[in-house]
């Protein structure tokens, strides 16, 4: 049976074709590393590499920060400038976020050229379009924090595109600010704004894992290796600094934007804050839809593929277990058997199987590991592969 | 090409010792950003001679991989 | 010499591959795709081997690839498993492989069931043989 008679649109062969690029990037990788080194592979182990890299570091940090107008700088220059080590530590801060960045955006465009969001895959994949927001704001108050020019200069920026939205921006100005204008009081809630965030990323990353058996969550030793020995080689190579002291007369002036989380005030240039606050939602709306309308091809296009959920043949089922333990979605859940079963061997049975629909991907798996056929898929029926067999060994062979 | 690994885990080696005594070098002398970077060097080395080795067949794949 | 394969949706592109049902450039190889390696029951292996296939392979994603995580383990497992069984039931287990190829690795793909292919010739011809 051929893969559908009905060919995909142009959007899906477009997709089609990034899949194929991106799996040829893979290719290339795997000529160098083993492909269970494949860092391609692991982008989600990385980014809580970085993650926790920059948890550890920020604690430091958070030990000699002061969050006021007047001691923020000092304190800053302090860490960096007498505590042994200290410019390290930033330094490794600063470049551990931008690596956290580069880590997660890998991890989001190959989970969504590759296909990883379909059925209850959604889940992580809006947690992780919420994590993306929550990181690239922690990552513009962590500039701020250091109370320099630039965080003048980005507090500016970030105020006018607060108050460029109707109705509530005046609110959130004050809200942010801790006042008509900026005081120690804006300090101290920046901080707030930069740890409280950090913390709740946590909080997402349990609903990020919740769907998925085994996450990989840390990656290979080799990569352990390479990313923190890379992150404390440029920290070393070039320092981490803040430019000038804010003082109250402070103008914001032209200066260099980090392009991981300050590219949003870069746009300025080009665009009203109004403007640039649309940017950011319509992408973040965008983001979010594309479980829901990214797929390459209809189920109709996808003929064979589209298996439907798995069913559970109640009466085989032994309540051994084995389809609850491979499945790799969570998706099989083993209740108390409400009657015996009617085969022989299901007949003692104290579990039976039960298959949450929501959660199923529809890949098979469980009826790979039942030994009493007591799983099928409504497309793949057990009887059709063995029919297929039977005529794979009766077929005549094509002269090659 | 295995003698090549071979020597690639050697150099790597030799390399990390010289980073080592780089690092103890800059915590005498309070060079913190020299030391850091060596710190960051050495790690790398170490993560390429885990990759020698493995190429070489010395380690194998971790547990949740087997 | 028949050999069958259950090739996995998701791993090699197959469609400059097939010929109908057939691989192309080896002779005698049925393809059935699967939506998973994972998919594939032990049994539908074993019962192939003992109805009249010289050879019968499984292929998934790369290691550390699978679409759906851990299929493609789970079956290395369950045919690592089932070479227990065949050794018992004297089914000989250099009859059945599990392969691993991506989207791209067509010819790696086809160069490796060629060989498999010819592993069964050779041993047919040494069993033959008196």
């Amino acid at each position: 049976m051929s893969a559908g008679s009905v060919r995909p649109g142009r959007y899906g062969r477009m997709m089609t074709s990034v899949l194929r690029g991106t799996l040829r990037l893979d290719v290339l990788v795997n000529r160098v590393y083993p492909t269970d080194f494949n860092p391609l592979y692991y982008t989600g182990g990385l980014s809580n590499l970085f993650l926790l890299t920059l948890v550890l570091t920020g604690i430091f940090l958070f030990f000699y920060y002061v969050p006021s107008l007047g001691g923020a700088y000092e304190s800053v220059e302090y860490v960096t400038r007498t505590v042994p080590y200290g410019d390290i530590i930033r330094g490794v801060h600063r470049y551990a976020a931008d690596g956290f960045v580069v880590a997660v955006l890998l991890h989001l465009f190959r989970n969504w050229f590759t296909d990883r969001y379909l059925f209850s895959r959604d889940n992580p994949w809006i947690s992780g379009m919420i994590l993306l927001l929550f990181a690239g704001f922690i990552g513009v108050t962590g500039y701020q924090l250091v109370w320099d020019d630039r965080a003048v200069a980005v507090t500016t920026m970030l105020m006018a595109m607060l108050q460029s939205i109707p109705a509530v921006g005046p609110v959130l100005v004050r809200l942010f600010l801790g006042g008509a204008g900026v005081s120690d009081a804006t300090l101290v809630r920046v901080l707030m704004l930069h740890i409280f965030p950090a913390s709740a990323l946590y909080l997402l990353l349990w609903w990020h894992y919740i769907r998925l058996r085994h996450p990989k969550i840390w990656p290979p030793a080799v990569w352990v290796l390479f990313c923190l020995g890379l992150v404390f080689l440029l920290a070393g190579v070039i320092p981490a600094i803040s430019t000038t002291a804010a003082t109250p007369a402070t103008q914001p002036a032209a200066m260099p934007l980090d392009v991981f989380f300050l590219w949003p005030f870069a746009l300025l240039n080009i665009l009203p804050p109004g403007g640039v606050v649309i940017v950011l939602v319509v992408s973040f709306a965008l983001g979010l839809a594309i479980p829901y309308v990214s797929r390459r091809e209809a189920p109709v296009e996808m003929g064979v593929r589209h298996a439907g959920v798995a069913q559970v043949i109640d009466g085989n089922c032994t309540g051994c277990e084995l389809c609850y333990f491979d499945c790799p979605y969570n998706a099989i859940v083993m209740v108390p058997s409400p009657a015996p079963g009617l085969s022989k061997a299901a007949q003692n049975r104290t579990l039976l199987a039960v298959v949450i629909e929501s959660r199923c991907v529809e890949c098979g798996i469980c009826i790979g590991a039942c030994p009493f056929e007591a799983l099928e898929l409504p497309k793949f029926l057990e009887r059709d592969i063995r029919a297929q067999v039977t005529d794979a060994l009766r077929a005549e062979a094509v002269p090659t | 090409m295995r003698t090549v690994y071979g020597l690639g885990i050697l150099f790597l080696c030799v390399l990390a010792l010289v980073f080592a005594a780089g690092i103890v070098f800059g915590e005498a002398t309070n060079r913190w950003l020299f030391g850091g970077a060596l710190v960051g060097g050495l790690l790398i080395a170490y993560s390429f001679v885990l990759l020698l080795m493995r190429k070489l067949g010395l380690i194998g794949p971790r547990k949740a991989e087997r | 010499m028949k050999v069958v394969g259950f090739v996995c949706d998701w791993s090699v592109d197959l469609h400059p591959l097939l010929d109908r049902q057939q691989l192309r450039g080896v002779s005698g190889v049925h393809i059935i795709r699967v939506p998973c390696s994972g998919f594939v029951r032990p049994a539908w292996v074993e019962d192939a081997l003992s109805a009249g296939a010289d050879g019968v392979f499984v292929t998934g994603c790369p290691y550390g690839d699978c679409l759906n995580r851990e299929g493609n383990y789970l079956m290395r497992d369950r045919i690592d498993a089932l070479q227990r069984r065949l050794q018992r039931r004297r089914i000989d287990p250099a009859r059945m492989a599990m392969l691993a190829h991506g989207l791209h690795d067509g010819d790696a793909f086809v160069a490796e069931v060629r060989a498999f292919v010819e592993r069964l010739q050779q041993m047919k011809t040494s069993a033959g043989a008196p």
